[in-house]
């Protein structure tokens, strides 16, 4: 069976988590502390304790990850160990306040401890779908793979389009510098690329000039590179520059639908990365908030 | 106009060559095209791609002649008017527009983009494709939160504890003030100094101190007396150990009866004998019987209540005669204003504060059926009540006046008496005097006795004669309602919705006054448990019982 990050070790961990999970909640049933429960009763100290100890060891698989030459076990057991010991951290640590919430700084650690695990919970998800949807969309070729057939493809691109007419050796040109992978943050995740839609439009308008001979061109519109080569296509092409065009739009075509991959792998890459960006520096800011909880907690006993 | 055109050439590694060519004209072409002036055999450059127009103050104009447009100084562009120095790409080739110089009005050097070149710029040209070349990252963001956080998390309100009005600018300022710290809304009586935490909190990192609490509570009472009881534990107690605040609403008096059941166990051997109270750790299952406090008089007639043990048979001496029974008739009594039906309440009758029964008041409950007169022929007359020597002079005063007037209408008086005294009568003889006033003494003595031990007083009292010698009579002292349990504070006031009967259950039958009509711990246990009770009304200690009660210890002197 594939060893995930949720079986590993045959769910050693979840085991782990769902003891300490019950312990802590048959203790804090079992405990009556005459007021309402709270972080200051030795149960509340108690839980308080664990979660800080947990929350120090979970910061610790940032530098886990790190150290490759370590003999404290795998990084996957390490991983397995982080998902389940920090979900159960969400309840150790609202018995520990005993669901007493405020607008100030305890809350504010709790606050930022829930959001630090729940971008966690994405995370996992996207570990677990992600690399297949990953490996699907490449369908075993690499990213530079397709980077150089994309390159490829702009070469014989060129050279067909000079063979048909200098106006659609500009719009390939043109088509070709406009080509760009990748961008920033939003770009890559939404991965918008909406050439499939253009090529599909000029397959049709290729079909129903074949079939209606004579029929109007279509209106030109500046700067869409299919539609000027529809348009060319519609006015003036002899039979020899009509196969040429239609090849032409073949290999773009065929790069559209690489350059759409690339795109997808590139926001797959990036919605399993997004997390981190909001996980890591929260958990950095929990740290902050950890230990300013417990130093005001006992500076003012 | 003449263009010079100077080609860039290199011969190997390092040595370059120039080669010159003269262009006449305005426009300086780019293209594919072989009648472009600047020919260009690469398929990335159109048959016409652009031009550059010499303007004459030494710019140059660039303009894409195709859709494609036209890449300078590393921007994509159109139409753009530029000054010497400035770059133009395309493909494999670039164009440096240059100074006019010598006899020539514009000037351009033209070089190949070697390979390697070629691929940096590409690269440096590409979009990132990972979220690592973007201008996001998990560093700077970490330990900025880290900063701000602990900065104005921790720092911040720490600093209040050091400098001295700092906590006032920054509670009126947006930034976090020590309320950041606060755990909870304080306690509502605690609230108008609940920015100052360190009213309270005295020492960073020091729990709240008694002295903190003395300060203000100054005159509440210590428990009990640690070195007399030698029980360390009682000297320790803090005042935190039982009230906590920051619990908002929920106040801070913790009603856990732990608090006291855990000190209330072996108190006999741990106090060595000092203390004599029995172990009691819960209401409805290791409580001992209550222990009722009776009415008594010593040989002095002080009141010296004594405390026994609650038991069915006990009776208790109020010093009263009554008869419930008969007051409690259900058809009614017969009153001097009519059919009265008397309830408890006509005699009971709470007190201001709810908690116990006034004391029973002859003239408002008795006085309208039991009549102290003492004479028929004057029957508005009474003898004041609880006024023992009153009665006497009262009787006396009232017979010698009647004797003196005359006018007393009863055959068994002397004539004299009986006589009325007209004006302008004669006055009476010395001897006559005498004799009406001897009558009087007699008719004040009887009227006294009958009092005392026929109709009036005995009814309700015990009443013995007057030791020989004096003319007194003794009433025994009485003592009803008051506090039956001295050492818990039971009130009617919360049990005001339930009928008297249902604690009270032996008044309607009692027909003597020595009933012990209060109930015991079994008549409270019908609805009230001890704290785990499920099916009872869950009652800790300090619902009846009061810690802060030794009558000589104030908190700052012990606990």
């Amino acid at each position: 069976m594939h060893d995930s990050i949720l079986t590993h070790a045959k769910s050693r961990y979840l085991w782990i988590s769902l003891g300490l999970c019950v312990i802590s909640i048959a203790l804090y049933i079992w405990h009556d502390p005459g007021i309402a429960p709270n972080g200051g009763t030795w149960l509340g100290y108690t839980l308080g304790t664990v979660a800080a100890l947990l929350i120090v060891w979970l910061l610790l698989f940032g530098i886990r990850k790190r150290s490759y030459s370590t003999t404290m076990g795998s990084t996957l057991g390490w991983l397995s160990a982080h998902v389940y010991l920090g979900t159960a951290l969400i309840l150790i640590a609202l018995l520990h306040c005993g669901f007493q919430f405020g607008w100030n700084l305890h809350t504010l650690t709790l606050v930022l401890m829930l959001i630090v695990i729940f971008s966690g919970f994405f995370g996992v998800y996207t570990y677990l779908r992600y690399p297949t949807l990953m490996t699907r969309n490449r369908e075993s070729a690499t990213r530079d793979a397709m980077l150089d057939e994309i390159a490829e493809i702009d070469q014989n691109a060129l050279s067909l389009a000079d063979g048909i007419a200098p106006e659609i050796h500009a719009v390939v040109l043109r088509s070709i510098e406009n080509t760009r992978l990748g961008g920033g943050v939003w770009t890559q995740l939404r991965a918008r690329d909406g050439s499939d839609i253009a090529i599909a439009r000029i397959k049709v308008a290729i079909e129903k000039r074949e079939t209606q001979i004579g029929a109007p061109p279509p209106s030109m519109q500046a700067g869409q590179t299919i539609l000027a080569m529809v348009d060319f296509l519609a006015g003036r092409a002899d039979d020899k520059q009509s196969e040429a065009l239609r090849k032409l739009i073949d290999i773009l075509s065929r790069k559209r639908a690489l350059a759409t991959r690339v795109a997808r792998d590139i926001q797959y890459q990036a919605i399993m990365e997004i997390w981190l960006y909001i996980h890591v520096p929260l958990s950095i800011g929990l740290l902050a908030a950890l230990i300013g909880h417990i130093i005001s907690v006992f500076f003012y006993w | 106009m003449r263009w010079l055109i100077r080609r860039v050439l290199k011969k190997g590694k390092s040595s370059i060559s120039y080669e010159d060519d003269t262009h006449f004209g305005e426009v300086l072409t780019i293209g594919r095209a072989s009648d472009q002036a600047i020919f260009l055999p690469d398929l990335r450059a159109a048959l016409n791609h652009a031009s550059v127009t010499a303007t004459g103050n030494g710019q140059y104009r660039v303009e894409s002649l195709i859709v494609a447009g036209i890449r300078v100084n590393g921007e994509i562009t159109y139409a753009i008017t530029v000054g010497p120095g400035a770059i133009i790409e395309l493909g494999s080739t670039r164009l440096t527009l240059l100074d006019a110089r010598g006899d020539y009005d514009a000037a351009v050097e033209v070089s190949a983009i070697d390979k390697s070149e070629q691929a940096q710029m590409q690269s440096r040209r590409k979009k990132p494709t990972s979220l690592s070349q973007t201008w996001i990252s998990k560093r700077w963001p970490s330990w900025l939160l880290f900063l701000l956080i602990l900065a104005f998390g921790l720092l911040l309100p720490a600093a209040t504890h050091v400098v001295p009005g700092l906590n006032n600018v920054l509670r009126h300022s947006p930034l976090p003030s020590t309320m950041f710290w606060n755990p909870g809304e304080v306690d509502s009586a605690h609230r108008y100094f609940a920015a100052d935490c360190k009213r309270c909190h005295e020492n960073a990192f020091l729990m709240v101190r008694d002295s903190a609490c003395t300060t203000c509570h100054a005159r509440t009472k210590a428990h009990a007396d640690p070195a007399k009881f030698n029980i360390p534990a009682l000297g320790d107690a803090r005042c935190g150990t039982c009230h906590q605040d920051h619990n908002g609403e929920r106040g801070m008096v913790s009603t856990d009866q732990r608090l006291c059941a855990n000190c209330h166990a072996d108190l006999k051997d741990r106090s060595k004998g000092a203390s004599q109270l029995v172990d009691i750790s819960d209401f409805g299952t290791a409580h001992p019987e209550f222990h009722v406090s009776l009415p008594g008089w010593n040989a002095s007639d002080e009141f010296t209540p004594k405390s026994m043990p609650w038991s069915n048979a006990l009776k208790e001496n109020s010093g009263l005669k009554f008869n419930h029974l008969k007051h409690l008739k259900p058809d009614g009594l017969k009153t001097p204003d009519g059919l009265k039906i008397l309830t408890c309440a006509n005699c009971h009758q709470p007190d201001v504060s709810g908690a116990a029964m006034k004391p029973i008041a002859f003239e408002t409950m008795c006085h309208d059926c039991h009549t102290l007169g003492f004479d028929t022929l004057a029957p508005e007359r009474e003898v004041p009540h609880a006024k023992v020597e009153a009665v006497t002079y009262t009787l006396d005063e009232f017979y010698a006046k009647r004797a003196l007037e005359g006018g007393y209408a009863d055959a068994r008086a002397p004539t004299i008496v009986q006589e009325r005294r007209r004006p302008g009568s004669p006055p009476m003889s010395r001897q006559e005097q005498v004799e009406a006033l001897a009558w009087a003494r007699d008719r004040a003595r009887e009227a006294t006795r009958t009092l005392f031990t026929g109709k009036a007083c005995v009814t309700c009292h015990t009443v013995n004669p007057p030791p020989a010698g004096e003319n007194v009579w003794r009433v025994a002292p009485v003592r009803v309602s008051g506090i039956w349990y001295t050492k818990a504070h039971f009130t009617h006031a919360k049990h005001q919705t339930q009928a008297c009967v249902d604690c009270h259950e032996g008044a309607q039958k009692s027909e003597a006054s020595n009933d012990l009509l209060i109930p015991g711990i079994e008549n409270c246990r019908e609805c009230h448990g001890g704290a785990h009770a499920r099916e009872q009304v869950a009652t800790t200690c300090i619902a009846c019982h009061a810690y802060h009660r030794s009558t000589q210890l104030t908190l700052d002197q012990g606990q």
